[in-house]
């Protein structure tokens, strides 16, 4: 396949130069570039001639000058904010031209592969993007969240409210049967693909970072989102699930420019369980002052006539601060006809809603592009970031909150002497404070770009990336302090040092040729090659007694273990593009990639995919109607193949971790065998797209169709541990998605003074497991815990969707036993008990990937003022309610206020008669002298999945921004260039039917596929920031 | 011009073909070997071993009624089908482990390996033999079948005997490499290799005492060879990196991870309600409530509203079979005195009431019964019935105490049909069982899900081929 495909590239390669000498008439042509608003000169403006990427930018006085090819050559003129023009040339030699500001964002250019500026118009797939000022103004401090709502078919998860804490990005559905593996898409800064791993504690779940958070969102000019694998062929194997193409800011020609921006943010809680206030600690109803039962007891205001001080503390409000955010930024840029740069610092100081948890981030940009001559020019960028804080034990502290007794007040935590206060249990913030997990990360990302054009239709580029990163992380869990009677986190506490290290190098030449055989045809041609390197390597300690308490080191401890993770993956690349346009209506694209992994096996590591997509751009080809302003038809068909994971072929033995023991090293066979004839997975999908404007861009609105299929799927497939191994890594099953993605925008109104902007986007997912393997049945991607039997487990069927959550569920009568759905529409079974029956076998409750998703964003301008909110919903989606199948079991929902009623559950006896049995619900005998135990809500209600997997669908105020611009005529009288205060608010919850946190946050983090469980993660927070711009 | 961009593409071409090669030539797993020593095998193979049979106790530990689920119809209690896919894991696991090490001994003439290694596949294939029938095995661990068929258990059992044969001859052969330090249970004494074989060859042997191919005989000559006291006993001693499991199901107990709750049938048995004498064993087993009470929880019932503490007995930390470095029994000298009784009951009343006595004394020495109490006990005429009148239930019930928390128990209680005094079924007893007692497990989800096809169709109430 290799060999066919330098064949064909040779023959293309041919065929570009047998034309090459037919350039002929070629002229220059000159003009300024102004605006129509104010008659100002534009700078900056890009223009190129149309079908081509030969092109050049107006200086500081708006002026310009171009070779171009004849007189049928078309300029056109693009500046961001304004709308693109075209003008052909004709005779002319001094072409003015006035730009109008835009009223759509329809011919915009977009970033696509290798950093390359294209034009929107000519893309034969989906893109979309979004610019600076979308992205900052969200106040998001992880860039990934900027994107929530804005981008159709796109699903950013916030998977919790801790400070720095990871989101999840998915594009066009989850494309792996492997439940490890990583679906989110590749991100791509500056043409270098960057890592976005989070890497999660090893222990309680902590909130780590996605990696894309060292980045700071105030350096970036646009993210693309390439959506389909058309778009993201030419990255190869690590763009399969699509890409993510982040352009940084970079200095323009004209003079320094200074900007600062810097916002104050306030964080709570936004949203809490309903909770009951009545009953307080002990158990059958008794008070008991040292209960590890916190809400089992008597009403607290009967207790309250014997205990004053026994009281409803409001812990669940009381527990979590105001979280505070300051993000202070400066950038500095300028540049001349020969060089450019642009310099930044950030500053990002961050405490979180529960008590102790912190995450900064410190970062500094430097870049700069150097034109050496007309024919070659240089650029390079060199990006540092520090961050990381203290990441709280979340899952643990909301536990621990769960067992507190509400009689009790949280905040009283400590004695004088430093040990924990406490009538028995763990005071959570107690462990907040002491138990603390601190990473800290040095980052740099920098890369090297050089361009050679010998000739016009020839040019050579070479980039060199790297992503290095160091990972310090250390925890401490404190021993016993030695003081009598001390209540101690720990019986021996802990000291767990790791160090990771991570390096990722990118080596990326191509060549680029281009070619216009007459007024019509316009050809050009990529033809390049790609070398991907990463090393990893981390290594933990953990020392664990210490000798002499609180001093924190791995020498002070009595037993040591260490372990070691090394990885080591290579990749490399050859690809080629091939662009054709025909009369600026007809764009062809061909691209092919070969590329060769050290990760497959020797004879099957070198594979080819093609992809060819066409734009046809109906409204320059035939006459419409005037109301149709543009219209253009996409189709693409595209190929990514995919490899593995390194180190995973052949069968290994592997030392468990729990050795060395007596000086001895035990050793076992591993249990996972990667099949050594492996191949790569092969994913084809298809695009069909609709792009209409309407009325002069008043409106516009955009359609995608999308389908593909993930064969071949590299998945470790369950097989009998009798085998000798567990999992055998092989190529088996497949995955199909498919969907509609909707855009709809425009600008009903503009005027002088006033405008209103809409961008609305909704997409549909449907995901299907088209199969697995011959004779294994599922494979089960996670579970999670819940109260005796309440279990959930999210497991692959053939024929269902990805993300089913099974579970336990009461019977019900005229039940399918086939039926692996559970009908909660047919009528529960009552037992003799009166109780409802429980269903041990696990049916499906629900599904944890949302079906709709979508965003609608509003921006109104009036004179200096700004307007802007950006609403997203999510539905189709269930969770499993981790939260409530703790509360219920401690008696602390508010339903279970509920404890001393009688009830007669709704259903029916197995013989299908209603139920009319009475009982009661509380716990020990009743008032009729039954003895019902550890009562209703924790023998029965706790006890059944079916009451904790429910609807997690939700409409959220993703931001709100306010702003004033001061006007030039104030600020002229001032050094500023520009000024601008704003106010923001952001994730406040407009509805939702879930009962709980925000049910956005999940456990897993954002490199989990387990999503549907929330898990006792970090609760969801709603924020307000004041913000300050100014330009000098 | 033209020449210019060839010599570049060709360059870029080559740079490609000859540079791939070996640039790529890096996916040998850097953290895991393609080779493991034989003596990293049999520390883990040791290890592993040992848990185990902790892990088949505490699943046949509800079955005998030594411990109860605190809540109440718990499955573990009522005998519904469990999916026990780790347990399975970890036996084939081992056995897959010592698959390796004896090809590896074959290889390196190191006979002693090659014995203790065929003696720890006898257990790890008995045990897995006991509790499930037919397995798969010989198309096992080899990865020559995706989906391996199943043996025959009887046939398996003809395996089990001719493995500890094999071994007994090759742990008395020489060897080119001596066992160490990495043998867990014997710290690499040969010696007592020979009598643990000898004595799991009395265990296996005992279980066909009701099928044709019994041989007394032979079991009690191999007893000759097998055990001599408490110090032979095959056990792993714990570690203070980790903490005996039984150790830590009493540990989370008390962290309010509900666990190691005794069973009202153990607790009465030894209080002096089913049996006349009070025995002195049961403080030095099992904890108290609060009030300093022994009180268990009936099996299947669930603990009533009594709190998560200090109302009932349960495993308690410090304890002989609780202690963070207690020893986890794999084969005990007193197990064996009562497999001789059982089997000598009939031919030789004296040897087997002798050996009856000195079981019960092997597990109080075991437990350091003060010697007052042992002998008070021992002097009691519900106890020291006499030769004459030695019958199976006696023998039976002191082997029950004697192996509290251990899976034997379970097989002994199969073939005795669950007749200890005044046991009872469950309450909430699964329905499908039809008011009998469980006599196998399941086989597991994973195996189910992963090998459907070879797995046989049975019920729980289908019995192993011994338990006829």
């Amino acid at each position: 396949m290799k060999k066919n495909f330098t064949y064909l590239l040779l023959l293309l390669f041919c065929f570009m130069l047998q034309g090459s000498y037919l350039l002929a008439q070629q002229r220059t042509v000159s003009g300024k570039v102004t605006s129509t608003e104010d008659g100002e000169a534009l700078p900056g403006v890009s223009i190129v001639i149309e079908g081509s990427s030969t092109g050049t930018v107006s200086d500081l006085e708006g002026n310009y000058s171009l070779v171009v090819p004849g007189p049928d050559a078309v300029l056109l003129f693009s500046f961001i904010g304004f709308a693109t023009q075209s003008e052909q040339v004709g005779n002319r030699q001094t072409l003015n031209i006035a730009l109008s500001p835009e009223a759509g964002d329809l011919d915009e250019f977009i970033v696509t592969a290798f950093g390359i500026s294209q034009e929107k118009k000519s893309l034969g797939y989906s893109a979309q993007s979004i610019d600076s000022e979308a992205i900052t103004k969200m106040k998001q401090p992880n860039l990934v969240n900027a994107l929530q709502g804005q981008v159709a078919g796109v699903q950013v998860t916030n998977s919790g409210g801790a400070p720095g804490q990871s989101a999840r990005i998915i594009i066009r559905g989850i494309n792996s049967l492997d439940p490890g593996a990583d679906n989110q898409p590749l991100f791509v800064v500056d043409g270098v693909p960057v890592d976005n791993s989070t890497i999660e504690s090893s222990g309680t779940p902590r909130g780590l970072s996605n990696r894309m958070a060292d980045v700071n969102p105030n350096d970036i000019e646009s993210m693309s989102v390439l959506k389909g694998a058309a778009a993201t062929a030419l990255y190869g194997v690590r763009a399969a699930n699509g890409a993510v193409i982040i352009t940084t800011k970079k200095g323009k020609e004209g003079q320094i420019r200074v900007n600062y921006s810097g916002s104050v943010g306030l964080e709570t809680l936004n949203r809490l369980p309903k909770l009951q206030d009545e009953y307080g600690q002990g158990f059958s109803g008794e008070y008991q002052p040292s209960s590890f039962w916190p809400s089992w007891g008597a009403p607290i205001a009967e207790v309250q006539q014997t205990v004053p001080d026994h009281m409803y503390q409001d812990n669940w409000n009381r527990a979590f601060n105001t979280g505070v955010q300051v993000d202070n930024s400066v950038s500095i840029s300028g540049g001349n006809e020969v060089a450019t740069f642009y310099g930044s610092f950030g500053n990002l100081m961050q405490e979180g809603i529960i008590p102790f948890s912190t995450w900064d981030r410190t970062t500094a940009k430097l870049s700069g592009s150097v034109k050496a001559s007309e024919k070659f020019d240089f650029s390079g960028s060199i990006n540092f970031s520090n961050t990381g804080g203290n990441r709280v034990p979340h899952d643990r502290f909301m536990e621990r909150m769960m067992y507190w007794s509400e009689t009790t007040d949280v905040r009283d935590y400590i004695n004088e002497d430093g040990t924990m206060r406490t009538y028995g249990n763990t005071n959570p913030i107690y462990d907040a404070r002491f138990a603390t997990y601190e990473d800290d990360v040095n980052r740099i990302i920098g890369n090297i770009n050089m361009n050679y054009n010998p000739t016009d239709w020839l040019s050579f580029s070479y980039r060199l990336g790297n992503d290095f990163y160091s990972d310090v992380r250390t925890e401490i869990t404190p021993g016993p302090k030695g003081i009598d009677g001390e209540v101690a986190l720990s019986s021996t506490g802990l000291l767990e040092e790791t160090r990771i290290n991570s390096r990722d190098l990118t080596s990326n030449f191509y060549i680029t040729l281009k070619k216009q055989f007459n007024a019509d045809w316009n050809t050009s041609l990529r033809l390049g090659n790609d070398i991907f390197e990463r090393r990893y390597d981390r290594v933990t300690a953990r020392g664990e007694n210490f000798v002499i308490p609180e001093f924190y080191n791995l020498n002070n401890t009595t037993q040591i273990f260490a372990g070691q993770g090394k990885s080591l993956r290579r990749l490399i690349g050859y690809y080629g593009d091939l662009m054709v346009d025909y009369k600026n209506y007809l764009f062809l694209n061909i691209t092919g990639r070969n590329d060769i992994s050290s990760t497959l096996p020797k004879d099957n590591n070198s594979f080819f995919y093609p992809s060819v997509n066409l734009g046809y751009v109906i409204s320059e080809n035939l006459s419409l109607p005037s109301w149709l302003t543009f219209g253009k038809l996409r189709a693409s068909w595209a190929q990514v193949g995919k490899d593995t994971n390194p180190h995973i072929l052949g069968a290994t033995y592997a030392s468990p971790s729990i050795f060395p023991l007596n000086g001895q090293v035990g050793f076992t066979r591993n249990s996972v065998f990667g099949d050594p004839n492996l191949r790569p997975e092969q994913t084809t999908s298809v695009e069909f797209g609709i792009q209409t404007a309407f009325w002069d861009n008043r409106a516009n609105f955009d359609v995608t169709y999308y389908k593909s299929n993930a064969k071949d799927q590299i998945i470790p497939v369950p097989i009998s541990d009798a085998t000798g191994f567990s999992s055998y890594i092989t190529n088996a099953g497949e995955i199909e998605n498919s969907g509609f993605e909707f855009i709809l925008g425009g600008t009903p109104v503009q005027t002088q003074d006033f405008s209103w902007n809409i961008n609305a986007n909704l997409s549909i997912n449907n995901n299907e497991i088209k199969s697995i393997r011959e004779g294994i049945d599922e494979i089960v991607v996670g579970s999670q815990f819940g109260y005796v039997g309440s279990t959930v487990t999210m497991k692959l069927i053939e024929g269902e969707a990805y993300g089913n959550i099974f579970g336990s569920s009461y019977q019900r009568l005229g039940a399918d036993p086939d039926n692996l759905f559970l009908d909660r529409s047919l009528p529960v079974i009552i037992g003799a008990n009166g109780f409802p029956v429980r269903n041990g076998t696990q049916l499906i409750l629900g599904n944890a990937v949302p079906k709709w998703i979508g965003g609608i964003r509003n921006d109104f301008t009036y004179k200096g003022f700004e307007l802007s909110f950006l609403v997203d919903f999510r539905t189709g989606v269930d969770q499993y309610n981790q939260y409530n199948n703790f509360l219920s079991a401690f008696g602390k929902n508010e339903f279970t206020e509920a404890r001393e009623d009688f009830r007669v559950f709704e259903g029916v006896l197995a013989d299908g008669s209603p139920n009319t049995q009475e009982v009661w619900l509380g716990q020990g005998e009743g008032p009729d002298g039954v003895d019902y135990g550890a009562g209703y809500w924790r023998n029965h209600y706790r006890t059944t999945s079916e009451n904790f997997v429910s609807d997690a669908s939700f409409i959220k105020l993703r931001n709100l921004t306010l702003a004033y611009n001061l006007s030039p005529n104030i600020l002229g009288n001032t050094p500023f260039r520009s000024a601008r205060v704003s106010v923001a608010a952001n994730n406040i919850i407009l509805y939702t039917p879930w009962d709980g946190f925000d049910p956005e946050s999940f456990s897993a983090g954002a490199g989990g596929n387990a999503v549907g469980f929330t898990g006792l993660g970090f609760p969801g927070v709603q924020s307000v920031f004041f913000n300050l711009n100014l330009g000098l | 011009m033209k020449s210019i961009y060839n010599l570049i593409l060709g360059a870029l071409l080559l740079f490609g073909a000859s540079a791939c090669e070996n640039f790529l030539d890096v996916n040998e797993n850097p953290n895991n070997p393609q080779d493991a020593p034989i003596s990293g095998l049999m520390t883990n193979a040791t290890y592993e071993t040992a848990l185990n049979v902790q892990r088949i106790g505490s699943i046949t530990s509800n079955y005998v009624q030594y411990l109860a689920s605190p809540n109440p119809a718990s499955s573990s209690d009522v005998m519904d089908p469990l999916n026990y896919s780790g347990t399975w894991f970890n036996l084939y696991n081992v056995m897959t482990d010592l698959t390796d090490l004896i090809s590896k001994a074959e290889e390196s003439d190191a006979g002693h390996y090659l014995g203790a290694g065929q003696v720890l596949m006898a257990l790890n294939l008995g045990m897995t033999v006991d509790i499930f029938g037919d397995v798969p095995y010989s198309e096992g661990f080899d990865f020559s079948a995706v989906t391996p068929t199943y043996d025959d258990d009887e046939q398996l059992y003809g395996e089990i005997l001719s493995l500890l044969d094999r071994g007994i001859q090759n742990l008395s052969g020489p060897t080119a490499i001596s066992i160490g330090d990495d043998d867990f249970i014997f710290q690499g004494d040969v010696d007592s290799w020979l009598k643990f074989a000898n004595m799991l060859k009395g265990r296996f042997m005992l279980h066909t005492k009701d099928t044709g191919s019994y041989n007394e005989t032979e079991l009690l000559s191999a007893l000759d060879n097998g055990f001599s006291g408490n110090e032979d006993d095959a056990a792993v001693a714990f570690f203070d990196q980790r903490f005996n499991p039984w150790a830590q199901v009493a540990i989370n107990n008390e962290n309010l991870l509900l666990g190691g709750w005794i069973s009202t049938q153990f607790v009465e048995a030894l209080d002096g309600t089913s049996y006349p004498t009070v025995d002195p064993r049961l403080p030095l087993m099992i904890g108290t409530t609060d009030d300093g009470e022994f009180i268990g929880v009936p099996n299947g019932a669930g603990r009533g509203d009594a709190p998560e503490q200090g109302a009932r007995s349960t495993l308690i930390p410090g304890q002989f079979y609780t202690s963070e470095l207690s020893p986890l029994l794999i084969a005990t000298y007193a197990e064996q005195k009562f497999i001789e009784a059982e089997a000598a009951l009939m031919s030789d009343p004296n040897r087997a009431y002798a050996a009856y006595l000195e079981g019960i004394e092997a597990h109080m020495d075991m437990l350091e019964v003060a010697e007052s109490e042992k002998e008070a006990y021992l002097s009691d005429p519900s106890v020291s019935v006499g030769a004459g009148s030695l019958t199976l239930d006696a023998i039976l019930k002191e082997k029950w105490v004697a192996l509290f928390l251990h899976p034997e128990t379970w097989n002994d209680a199969r073939r005795f049909d669950y007749g200890y005094k005044d046991m009872t079924l469950p309450a909430n007893l699964n329905s499908n069982l039809n008011n009998q007692f469980i006599r196998r497990l399941a086989y597991p989800d994973n195996e189910v899900s992963r090998n459907g096809e070879n797995v046989p169709d049975v019920t729980l109430l289908d019995r192993i081929w011994w338990d006829q």
